[in-house]
């Protein structure tokens, strides 16, 4: 648009010229003609056309005159407009930017060396809960408090110390209403024009930002604290790197430092020597298989100690479109103590009732191993007398020998089987025919059973399946079912008492001791408290029998119930799992 | 629990006999060979009950016993013996005796109590007196049994008159008394010492003692 009147002017120039220059010689044609040449003269003709020529060009000259002035006219019309125009927008920019400078969500302080607020804008001062005009000329300390106020004074003195150099921090302000907001500030100090510094701040609001930021600190904080409570850590496992991340709790755990990631070889050698193996194949094939897995180690730590850990990871497809396991280890240390400890007060209390129940029948036992005692004795004697015959009756000596071979070892048998009983061994589980064990303690109660006129029946399945089992507590467990009912047959005079073992399988082929009376029978309100510690129906009872029975029962993976009888009596019985190839 | 026979047979044989009666077949067996070493005949039961079945012979016996029996205890055992009347020396074993119990064996006329286990020259003496006893026993049984046959060989007057005699009476008293003459109580007199096969007066107050004949009522008794 500049550019084409300009060529255009410069073309009419060029038409003045020519114009000019026609009028010229027809000015001149004229002035010759009027003198007087020749008419009908050739050179009369030339001036003629020549003038001809002239007016001629004169007259499109005035046209274009026209024209030009027209032109002129319009372009200085228009050239007053876009001044109009550019004032106007000028105006216009300058109301945005100011709308900008006061409504756009940044804070803007312009700040004198000393702290001086020079210019604020409206939404700095309106996020401030201030007017502009209470905030101009006074100190902008006053809104930081107290304890940000060194902080501010300190910013700017750095800005002012590096003029030009922008500068940036997060510091809380606060408002008139005394509620803080957190902000981000960029500033930088500049010389004005009048030689003065000065500070230019923008704050942008990031109370928000804070907050979440302060929410997310304290819930990792929680999530450590109770990390560490729990004694729970956590781990992140990416099978492809083989990257394994942990959490602080892990580390204290396992007593190494922390670090970013952690190797697996790392792990391995603070796990147990002796479960190291297993835990490196559950490692292996959770990482052929990805699949969820849970394991129980042991740790052995530098300083001799072990613990005991147990982890639990669940695979996840990771962000990456490949498996990682997510997974939680607790330092169970302190349970597995108390299990253990659990474990061997439970076994001394076994222990206790057993004596207890074995000086209860000393009196059977006594006579138990008496019997065969006198058998010696007197096939001893027996002997000495056959051989004193004279001749020596060899035959009759030696079959008293044999006699007192079979009756010391019956002694023997006897008193090995006290000897069981009353030793405090530890768990000791093998593999058992029920009917044996029930053979042997019945051997010890025989004549308790006499003592009470008690029959016995027994009713074993032969072809019983072999259990997994405490040959010494399961005899326990059928010694006190068996002196509970007899001792629960004490009272009955009008009938036969009688006591009833059997033994088959249950219909999960289960092994199954049933212990049958006919004595007092089960009260009705006592049926659930049967199996309670310290719970007794017996004046000289601890209540500990049946207590015990049902946890010896239940740590080999049976039940131990009782159930009355539809005639008088009661019925004990319990379950013992088979032996499983494979079961520990 | 059975009762093995360690003899082959309850027969006629005159040799005293020891019975024994114990739960324990180790115990039988013991005792068995040891009677059987000194040339004693056994015989031997598992039960109060197999002993109670079997016809005892009559021999001079003893019956050793085990105070712990299943079913029927030893001392009520005892007892029943008593009352079907079965007269037989007792000797109990126990395992572990108490003075209670064994005041009560005694009480009901045991022979002897051995505690388990007991020497054997113990029990072999309880043995031979509880054999000897009841031979004793069985003798004076058979003494009884004939002057009871010979006593009932008597007629009623001499039963009469010996009662009278045994009480020491004269015969002239013995006369008054039942209205005879002197000489006739004397004749019954005769008849009575030659029946009853008395060598003397104090043999025949013996005799009467045994029989049992009170003067009190001066009845004859049968």
């Amino acid at each position: 648009m500049m550019r084409e009147p300009t060529i255009k002017s410069w073309r009419s120039a060029e038409q003045w010229l020519l114009g000019s220059m026609a009028l010229a010689l027809g000015v001149v044609a004229g002035i010759w003609l009027l003198l007087g040449p020749t008419p009908m003269a050739a050179p009369h003709f030339a001036a003629l056309a020549l003038l001809i020529a002239a007016l001629a060009a004169s007259l499109i000259l005035m046209g274009r005159v026209g024209r030009t002035r027209r032109q002129m006219e319009a372009m200085l019309q228009g050239r007053m407009s876009a001044e109009a125009r550019a004032t106007e927008t000028l105006r216009n920019s300058e109301a945005q930017w100011k709308e900008v400078f006061e409504h756009n969500p940044v804070m803007y302080f312009m700040v004198d060396a000393t702290g001086t607020v020079l210019s604020v804008n409206t939404f700095g001062a309106a996020q401030l809960g201030y007017s502009v005009s209470e905030l101009l000329g006074k100190s902008v300390l006053r809104v930081f408090p107290a304890e940000e106020q060194r902080a501010a004074q300190s910013n700017v003195a750095v800005c002012l110390e590096n003029i030009g150099q922008p500068h940036n921090w997060e510091i809380c302000k606060v408002r008139k209403d005394g509620s803080a907001l957190w902000v981000r500030e960029n500033a930088k100090a500049v010389r004005r024009l009048d030689g003065r510094l000065i500070v230019l701040i923008a704050c942008e609001d990031i109370t928000e930002r804070k907050q979440a930021e302060n929410a997310l600190r304290q819930s990792e904080m929680y999530l450590a604290e109770a990390q560490r409570l729990s004694r729970t850590g956590s781990f992140g496992w990416r099978i492809a790197s083989g990257e394994v991340i942990w959490s602080e709790e892990t580390f204290r755990m396992f007593g190494y430092d922390k670090a970013p990631s952690i190797k697996h070889a790392t792990i391995f050698q603070r796990v147990h020597p002796d479960d190291r193996a297993r835990v490196e194949q559950t490692i292996d094939r959770a990482s052929r298989d990805g699949k969820d897995f849970a394991h129980g180690y042991r740790l052995l730590m530098p300083d001799g100690s072990v613990k005991h850990v147990h982890a639990t990871a669940r695979a996840v497809m990771g962000a990456s479109g490949e498996v990682e396991f997510v997974g939680a280890v607790t330092d169970v240390t302190a349970r597995k103590r108390a299990e253990m400890e659990l474990h061997e007060a439970q076994a001394t209390l076994a222990h206790v009732t057993r004596v207890t129940a074995l000086g209860e029948l000393a009196a059977s036992i006594a006579h138990e191993v008496n019997q065969p005692l006198a058998a010696v004795v007197t096939n001893a004697a027996a002997c000495r007398r056959w051989l004193d015959r004279k001749p020596p009756d060899l035959k009759e000596a030696r079959g008293t020998l044999e006699s007192i071979i079979k009756d010391g070892n019956r002694a023997g048998e006897v008193i090995q089987r006290v000897r069981a009983l009353v030793n405090k061994a530890p768990d000791q589980k093998a593999v058992l025919n029920i009917n044996d064990v029930i053979n042997e303690v019945i051997s010890l109660v025989q004549h308790e059973l006499l003592n009470h006129r008690i029959s016995l029946r027994l009713e074993l399945s032969p072809a019983l399946p072999l259990a997994v089992a405490d040959r010494v507590q399961l005899q326990q467990v059928i010694l006190n079912l068996v002196v509970n009912g007899i001792e629960a047959m004490q009272p009955v005079m009008d009938r036969p008492r009688e006591l009833v073992i059997r033994t088959c399988q249950d219909d999960l082929g289960q092994i199954m001791v049933t212990v049958k009376d006919c004595g007092v029978g089960l009260a009705a309100e006592n049926a659930d408290r049967l199996f309670d510690a310290f719970f007794t129906t017996k004046s000289g009872g601890m209540g500990m029998g049946l207590s015990i029975c049902r946890s010896i029962v239940g740590a080999h993976g049976g039940r131990l119930s009782a159930s009355g009888n539809s005639g008088p009596g009661a019925t004990f019985h319990f379950t013992l799992p088979l032996d499983q190839e494979g079961t520990p | 629990m059975t009762g093995r026979r360690t003899s082959p047979s309850l027969a006629s044989a005159e040799d005293p006999i020891v019975f024994v009666v114990d739960d324990d077949s180790s115990v039988r067996e013991s005792l068995s060979s040891l009677f059987r070493s000194v040339g004693l005949r056994v015989e031997a039961f598992g039960s109060a009950h197999e002993f109670l079945q079997c016809k005892l012979p009559n021999v001079p016996s003893c019956l050793i016993l085990d105070i712990r029996l299943p079913r029927l205890s030893g001392l009520d055992f005892q007892a029943e013996l008593a009352k079907a009347d079965i007269q037989i020396p007792v000797i109990f074993m126990t395992g572990h005796g108490d003075i209670p119990m064994t005041v009560r064996a005694m009480k009901a006329g045991a022979v002897d109590f051995l505690t388990k286990p007991f020497r054997d020259q113990d029990m072999l003496d309880a043995v031979t007196a509880a054999i000897e006893r009841d031979r004793n026993s069985r003798d004076e049984a058979k003494v009884l049994s004939n002057l009871h046959e010979l006593f009932a060989t008597l007629t009623p007057r001499e039963r009469q008159v010996m009662a009278l005699v045994t009480t020491g009476l004269m015969n002239k008293q013995i006369a008054a008394e039942i209205g005879l003459a002197e000489i006739t109580v004397k004749i019954h007199r005769g008849h009575i010492m030659r029946k009853m096969g008395a060598k003397s007066l104090p043999d025949l107050v013996r005799m009467a003692e045994l029989l049992e004949i009170g003067p009190p009522s001066g009845q004859p008794q049968t």
